[in-house]
């Protein structure tokens, strides 16, 4: 007797009673869904999240190395980054472009409004806002001239400008920064996706009026943009070495590494999903508990059928063979009804929220052998039971 | 050729052994067509499953022409009871979900006959009994007396040597099993074995030898009028 035979008679009998069947199969097709989506969230999220914090340019970045930062407390001293260092990492081959930031929080005000603990940037280049995937969405990012100007404007994050200025113009007032007045010459986008959560209350200077609103020119990062991600290595170690030698220094500069970075990210997001998942594998069982009761109720409700067929050459294999196959297509087809259901959900929430869900390949394919393993497990007792009955008896039953 | 030696059979229940066949020495050539009879719960049904392979004998043994089938497994068991056997039951047995021709055909899918054999050799079978324009009824669209010859085109299908109904006219009005009896005539014709149980005297006259079963045990049996020694 063929597998196919067997898959027609189980279709069969699932049709015989449909209402039953769909009733029986909700726990799978909601069990598949739930894990279908979930990871599509997870592995959607994990994407964008490694891309949001890794760039997408080729940046090798120099910061002070962990043990450095310790033995200075934090403080980064003013020599840090010279301009003879500067200097040093353009002539490396490889590097198109360097990129110096500086940080600080200070006190700011507006008129009345004063808002503490902001976080003021000075770079060179506009090219950190790039990075970073900020966008100007009102007034304009800096000029070349402006990163040579000791008093150039700000630009400012969208949630700052709405603390501040509210429905006002902010562009071409005065804020102070501490007690240095700067004009507002441009507000940045607020952050799409996910990430919108960690809008924070930013200012964005060139270097200069950077130096000059703090009284100190101390660079805490220099970012390198090198021409090919081949070289990213080289580029990175030639810049710790140079900077090291200049210093007179060992294990005091250290390259961020974005792919540790990003395996970090893959690794909590996996875990996540993993711990989600197994919820919805909870469902996906009370499902199978459910395809077993009704596979039990079937061997009962048939069981003059298996005593015909036994009566008629069926061997016991024959009969467990049956149930068995009966269970699993009951399972797969939920599993199939669960994974388009869960792939359409996904699409809905690429489509109706910031959120990219993405339903690969491999988790469809793993859902529907996991219907398949379920069918297996939970029509296993009742399949057997059905192939234990005496013919005699079956025969007798009403 | 059917050949029992000293066959018990007993029942248990609980700690109780019910013996329901004592001792039953019995030869059934080939193409003898013996109607068995006796009163209810004598044992006529047990005797026939046995002689079906559906079960075993507590003890004795059981030879199949000549295959000593009593101690076979399930496995073989059911390989005789799907080419060597017919069974027609009181209760026609028919899969109600399934039409006459999808019935009639479920001895050769486990025989492993293609589909398309199985259609040709169904319809055959079907037109045998008379009901060729009825392949495509469900059994419930079907009157007794033909639900009764689907099942006797379904146990003709796999061409056995052999026969076996219980009480085949049972649940049928007098024409109806008139009709069926014609049949089974004509099948003893055919030169197969035929063996049925009934409780009407004029049916068991049809066949050739009456078997008179009592309290588990053959107290007549007649051949052509004559009575059998041993
Ligand atoms: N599975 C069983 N367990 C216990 N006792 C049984 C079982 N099957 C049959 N019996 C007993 O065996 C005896 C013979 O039963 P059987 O069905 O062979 O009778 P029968 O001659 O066919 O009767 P009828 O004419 O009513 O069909 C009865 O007393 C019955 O109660
Ligand atoms: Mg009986």
């Amino acid at each position: 007797m063929s597998l196919w035979e067997n898959v027609k008679m189980a279709l069969d009998a699932i049709w015989a009673h449909k209402l039953r069947s769909i009733l029986t199969m909700v726990g799978i097709v909601i069990g598949v869904a739930a894990v279908i989506i979930i990871v599509a969230i997870g592995q959607g999220g994990e994407a964008e999240l490694t891309s949001a914090l890794t760039g997408d340019g080729n940046n090798v970045i120099i910061q002070p190395s962990s043990k450095f930062f310790m033995e200075n407390n934090g403080v980064i001293p003013p020599d840090f980054i010279t301009d003879l260092d500067l200097q040093g990492l353009r002539q490396i081959k490889g590097v198109e472009n360097v990129i110096t930031l500086s940080y600080e929080t200070k006190s700011l005000s507006f008129r009345e409004e004063e808002v503490d603990d902001v976080f003021i940037y000075g770079m060179n280049d506009n090219a950190v806002l790039e990075s970073s995937g900020l966008k100007v969405a009102e007034g304009r990012a800096f000029r070349p001239a402006d990163f040579q100007s000791g008093n150039a404007g700000a630009l400012i994050s969208h949630k700052l400008k709405e603390k501040l200025f509210g429905e006002e113009d902010p562009l071409g007032q005065i804020i102070r920064i501490g007690n240095q007045p700067v004009v507002v010459t441009g507000v940045l986008e607020p952050p799409v996706g996910f990430l919108a959560s960690l809008q924070e209350m930013e200012v964005y200077l060139p270097q200069r009026t950077w130096s000059n609103v703090f009284g100190k020119s101390e660079i805490m990062q220099v970012m390198l943009e090198v021409d090919q991600p081949e070289n990213m290595i080289e580029v990175g170690e030639k810049a710790v070495n140079l900077l090291h030698h200049n210093h007179n220094a060992t294990d005091r500069y250290e390259v961020l590494n974005l792919q540790q970075i990003g395996d970090m990210i893959s690794g909590i997001t996996r875990v996540m999903t993993v711990v989600i998942g197994s919820i919805g594998g909870i469902s996906l069982l009370v499902g199978g508990i459910g395809v077993m009761n009704i596979m039990l109720v079937s061997v009962t409700e048939r069981t003059r059928e298996i005593g015909i067929r036994m009566s008629l050459g069926a061997t016991r294999t024959h009969i467990l063979v049956q149930f068995l196959i009966e269970s699993i297509t009951l399972s797969v087809i939920g599993g199939l009804v669960g994974i388009l259901l869960g792939s359409g959900v996904a699409a809905l929430i690429t489509l109706l929220s910031p959120w990219n869900a993405v339903v690969s390949w491999p988790v469809a394919l793993g859902g529907v052998l996991f219907s398949m393993l379920f069918g297996v497990i939970f029509g296993l007792l009742p399949a057997n039971k059905a192939a234990r009955l005496n013919p005699i008896e079956c025969l007798r039953h009403e | 050729m059917i050949q029992l030696e000293e066959v018990d059979k007993a029942y248990q229940m609980g700690s109780m052994t019910i013996p329901v066949l004592k001792g039953i020495n019995l030869i059934i050539n080939e193409g003898e067509y013996v109607a068995i009879m006796g009163p209810s719960g004598s044992g006529k049904s047990t005797l026939m499953n046995l002689i079906g392979c559906l079960d075993r004998p507590t003890s004795g043994h059981y030879y199949l022409n000549g295959e000593d089938v009593s101690k076979a497994d399930e496995r073989k068991l059911a390989a005789v009871r799907n080419r060597q056997i017919g069974f027609v039951f009181q209760q026609f047995q028919l899969l109600p979900r399934m039409t006459a021709q999808k019935n009639v055909e479920l001895p050769l899918v486990y025989a492993g006959v293609s589909q398309k054999e199985r259609t040709k050799r169904a319809i055959e079978a079907l037109e045998k009994v008379g009901l060729g324009d009825r392949k495509d009824h469900r059994p419930t669209e079907l009157s007794g007396g033909q639900q009764q010859r689907v099942a006797i085109a379904r146990a003709l299908i796999n061409n056995p040597s052999i026969i076996l109904a219980d009480e085949p006219t049972g649940a049928l009005d007098t024409s109806s099993g008139q009709r069926i009896m014609d049949i089974f005539d004509q099948l003893h014709q055919e030169g197969r074995t035929v063996v049925l149980i009934t409780h009407d005297p004029e049916i068991a006259a049809r066949a050739h030898r009456q078997i008179l079963l009592r309290d588990g045990q053959i107290v007549e049996d007649q051949n052509q009028g004559k009575e059998v020694s041993g």
